[in-house]
């Protein structure tokens, strides 16, 4: 995986023409945007904050498509354990 | 007793987190052709020949959907049979509901794998966190980890 990772900064680094330590901190900053909106809705999904306050945070698209995914799961799950 | 239908979707998923066996839980398996010709497009899992399942014919005239091909053609055998879906895709779910089909995915069957004792509870957590982080299912972490809360509490 590191192989890869190293591979692939070199490859984008060179086909983008900028240096690789630009591309470290692009991907370190998709990186921390991506779990921060896990941790958004993870906070959502606990009920631990309210639905505007997670639309502020990470937007509506998201937050309408983790409420799309959280019914199919608890269908699901409620399938599986009763079927 | 359950008839299901899958598309390429569960099959894929369950492969790739080596867990393609369990689609065995459900009583009676159907694979349409059109989505057995979608997996040769690729490479047939050589573990779906570890399992029964009865490769159908599909009849999809006036289904009336936007649906791949393997989906469309699931849909037309549960739909013909009233049969189970089994989907990944989040489009064929919603096709599915408005033909009045029952419909489920991966993570359905590894919850029903551990209620006819074919998995620890612990191990269908394991296998669907490894759905979110192997695979290209649609669930984010956070649900997954929901889903596994309710699996939990049952």
């Amino acid at each position: 995986m590191a192989t890869d990772l190293t591979e692939r900064v070199q490859e984008i680094a060179e086909a983008r023409g900028i240096p690789e330590s630009e591309i470290l901190e692009q991907a370190l900053e998709r990186g921390v945007e991506d779990l921060w909106v896990d941790l958004v809705l993870s906070r959502y999904i606990d009920d631990d904050i309210d639905r505007e306050t997670a639309i502020n945070l990470v937007g509506r698209d998201r937050v309408k498509r983790a409420e799309q995914e959280v019914q199919v799961v608890e269908d699901d799950v409620r399938w599986g354990l009763n079927a | 007793m359950i008839l299901a239908v899958a598309d390429a979707g569960p099959i894929i998923h369950l492969d790739e987190i080596d867990a393609l066996a369990l689609l065995s839980v459900v009583d009676e398996l159907l694979i349409p052709q059109t989505v057995y010709q979608e997996l040769e497009a690729g490479m047939v899992p050589p573990a779906l020949e570890t399992i029964e399942y009865e490769l159908v014919e599909s009849d999809t005239t006036g289904l009336g959907v936007e649906l791949d091909p393997g989906e469309t053609a699931a849909l037309a055998v549960a739909s013909e049979r009233a049969a189970v879906l089994l989907t990944d895709d989040l489009a064929a779910r919603d096709a599915a509901n408005d033909h009045d089909v029952e419909v489920h995915g991966s993570i359905g069957i590894l919850v029903l794998a551990s209620t006819r004792g074919e998995l620890e509870k612990s191990a269908a957590a394991e296998l669907m966190r490894a759905l979110q982080t192997e695979t290209s299912l649609f669930v984010t972490d956070a649900v997954v980890e929901h889903g596994i809360s309710l699996l939990d509490e049952s």
